[in-house]
């Protein structure tokens, strides 16, 4: 407990930190500037929460270059925040106009819009903004006392537990991915293969390139998001007729009553629990924290017959689920250096851009960051809740905006956050080309998410797979000799076992037919 | 022969072209189609030993795991009992038309580096001959073409016209691309993003892209 507390008080003084900072040739000195980058975060994964069209993976990948420019700290305070913040901002979207304005809102949209036409927006509005803040709470201490056994443990990792560990991932990501499990293996190791292109680190050759020198670094990460999630999205979005119905009724009366708040306070904390667990599998996140939890309140709640038709379980839990699972989510990332979703890969590649190698060395060699990071959560959730409650009418406002006048403007950020990486025109270019084929896999059916995270882990797993088999000379068998790894082989094969048994496939086809 | 699963289909095809590719592209060619070629026609990486990993073991192996998977799909969607709407693929182009749009990019590519100009020249035109081929021949696919083709002329206009002009070929092209074009409307976004692009990229990150054109030599904007 006293750990906890030095610990988080480390993050305290990190988060307020007073710092010079240059802008634009002018230098400001005591600014509170991982604060501000703090705000700046949360403010923007409101907005991007809000907005249906653009989710937190193609905004991240949207910033990512210009983090190059700012403090390590204030640069992963702001990443973050954008991912929980657009879960608040997410239900907001999904309560008033019923469409999901982010991917994890979509259960939200159930009975979330059903109380809006009942008159009951501002309640349900306010238990979204609630339950989040709650979860948000729990969730930050839940990483805070987890973190540190994790990272000890993961200092004693060798290249066979780390090997282990990211087909652990990885199978994880097919399971949890939507539609047909082996096109999402074949998308896994599709990006696997992409992730190899450029110069191989062992014996310097440049594998897959073309002869072209702009592939000779390889792909960059940045430029396969933005095309297989922004330019796919935009495309996605234009080819559906416009026309989307708004309820802009006025929103009146936010706090919940005396029976609202008797029916909440359970769903909020069970959304919190399973979000939390869920958040920290690998594969796991918001997304499928919060159809974890829908599902579960249908079952266990007295008042499951209302479920559909406005049930204020039906947006406690949810909501509290996906900002718990955003949240946790970032413990495999800390501790292992190991992404569990797009997002988390992303904050890999921020990470590195600011010459951090991610993994269990972070929370020891770089307290100040690594616990300014969690605190931030904190206090992140915090001005979230200011921003999502008194001042709902502003983003509510921002729904009136039409999509034409919108995907021109994330056009440039994406065009100039592209050409910037390098400064050549060719990773437009290779953007272009994501885009396209992420829309011909959107359109067959093939989920663009495992692939992103086969790509990132692709020369990682190569290189700890040569250096095992190297160290075991040649003995494959030593994946199973070490016990670590072993088991987290064995849980792999378990895993797509399970899924494949035609009584569970069942089960999960239908969980993911629910949300369509 | 009917596709009973379009969507397994092509994805199938798509998996085992791409395995394929990697394959070949780690391994070299096969013998028997160097012999018929007369000389190797792509040479390939060291394979290695499972002790000492080469350059081709990890990507050859994951390159065969993938083209089974992909025949596991294109098989079974020969056999897939599914029907209506589930298995109907929607495309507003075929394979036919990537073929196409390709060959324009090779094309133009090899006739810029044969006339001796530079490349982004190519890759421009190119782009344009995407857009008009896709507004006249496939209404359907004018949204994905605009779209590509407004952030290659971003990319390729950048350096030679300025972030202002590149900013605004980018706006106006990706404007097509939607479901309505109101002129006065995106001349205003189109000033908006300029002046915002500048203010925040160049002026206030610093990013070192010109504003004016290169044959404009004394710049009003720095």
């Amino acid at each position: 407990m006293h750990d906890i507390v030095h610990n988080l008080g480390i993050g305290f003084v990190e988060v307020f930190k007073l710092q010079s900072i240059a802008l634009g040739g002018l230098t400001i000195p005591d600014v509170p500037f991982n604060i501000l980058m703090c705000l700046v975060g949360v403010l923007l994964g409101t907005l991007i929460g809000v907005l249906p069209g653009i989710g937190p993976v193609a905004t991240i990948a949207m910033l990512l270059p210009v983090t190059f420019k700012l403090s390590p700290v204030g640069a992963l305070i702001m990443l973050a925040g954008i991912y929980y913040g657009a879960q608040y901002g997410g239900s907001t979207t999904a309560i008033l106009v019923n469409i999901p304005g982010e991917a994890s809102s979509v259960v939200t949209c159930i009975d979330g819009y059903q109380m809006a036409r009942q008159g009951r927006a501002g309640p349900a509005l306010a238990v979204a903004a609630l339950g989040s803040f709650f979860a948000g709470c729990v969730s930050t201490l839940i990483v805070a006392m987890f973190a540190p056994p994790l990272a000890e443990v993961a200092l004693k990792f060798g290249p066979w537990e780390y090997f282990s560990l990211m087909v652990l991932g990885l199978v994880s990501a097919v399971v949890l991915a939507h539609g047909s499990l082996i096109k999402a293996i074949a998308m896994v190791i599709l990006g696997l293969l992409l992730g190899l292109v450029g110069t191989d680190v062992n014996s310097g050759v440049l594998r897959f390139t073309f002869g072209l020198s702009e592939l000779a670094d390889g792909i960059g990460f940045v430029t396969v998001a933005m095309g297989m999630f922004g330019v796919c999205e935009i495309i996605a979005n234009l080819e559906q007729k416009e026309g989307r119905e708004i309820f802009t009724k006025k929103v009146s009366h936010l706090w919940p009553s005396r029976e609202d708040w008797k029916r909440m306070w359970a769903p909020i904390l069970r959304g919190t629990a399973l979000g939390s667990a869920l958040g920290i599998l690998p594969g796991g996140g918001a997304l499928l924290a919060s159809f974890g939890a829908y599902t579960l309140e249908k079952k266990v709640s007295k008042y499951s017959h209302e479920f559909g038709k406005g049930a204020i379980e039906g947006v406690a839990s949810p909501e509290s689920a996906n900002n718990a699972g955003a949240q946790t989510s970032f413990i495999p990332l800390l501790t292992l250096g190991i992404p569990s979703n797009a997002v988390m890969a992303l904050m890999i590649g921020a990470m590195m851009i600011q010459g951090i190698s991610p993994g269990p060395q972070v929370m020891s060699e770089k307290p100040a960051l690594f616990w300014g990071m969690i605190t931030s959560m904190w206090v992140g959730n915090l001005m979230l809740i200011v921003l999502n409650l008194p001042l709902i009418g502003m983003w509510i406002k921002l729904l009136t905006v039409p999509y034409r006048i919108l995907y021109p403007s994330i056009l440039v950020f994406m065009a100039v956050g592209v050409f910037s990486i390098s400064n050549q025109p060719f990773d437009c270019f290779l953007m272009s080309l994501f885009g396209l084929l992420g829309y011909i896999c959107v359109r067959l059916e093939c989920e663009p998410a495992p692939l992103i995270l086969g790509f990132i882990l692709g020369p990682l797993m190569e290189e700890h797979l040569r250096r095992a088999m190297l160290l075991a000379r040649g003995d494959a068998m030593s994946f199973l000799q070490k016990p670590i790894s072993a088991g987290f082989l064995v849980a792999s094969v378990v895993l797509l076992a399970a899924i494949a048994l035609p009584a569970l496939r069942k089960k999960r086809e239908e969980a993911f037919a629910a949300e369509e | 022969m009917t596709i009973r699963n379009p969507k397994d289909f092509w994805a199938g095809l798509m998996f085992m072209a791409f395995g394929a590719a990697f394959v070949v592209g780690a391994l070299g060619t096969p013998a028997f189609l160097d012999s018929l070629w007369g000389g190797p026609i792509l040479q390939g990486y060291q394979l290695g030993s499972a002790v000492r990993m080469g350059p081709a073991y990890f990507p050859a192996a994951l390159g065969g795991i993938l083209v089974l998977l992909g025949a596991v799909i294109f098989l079974r969607s020969l056999a897939s009992r599914l029907k209506g709407e589930a298995v109907k693929l929607h495309l507003p182009f075929g394979l036919l038309d990537l073929v196409v749009v390709a060959a324009v990019f090779a094309v133009l590519g090899e006739i810029a580096e044969r006339l001796g100009i530079s490349k982004d020249y190519a890759m421009l035109a190119s782009a344009a001959v995407m857009a008009v081929l896709a507004a006249v021949f496939r209404p359907d696919a004018k949204p994905i073409a605009m779209i590509l083709a407004s952030s290659l002329a971003f990319a390729y206009l950048l350096v030679p016209l300025g972030l202002v002009l590149a900013t605004v070929a980018l706006v106006f092209v990706g404007a097509f691309g939607g479901h309505e074009f109101r002129w006065k409307e995106v001349t205003i976004l189109t000033a908006v993003l300029v002046v915002f692009s500048v203010l925040v990229f160049v002026e206030g990150l610093t990013l070192p892209f010109p504003i004016c054109p290169a044959f404009v030599t004394n710049c009003p904007i720095h």
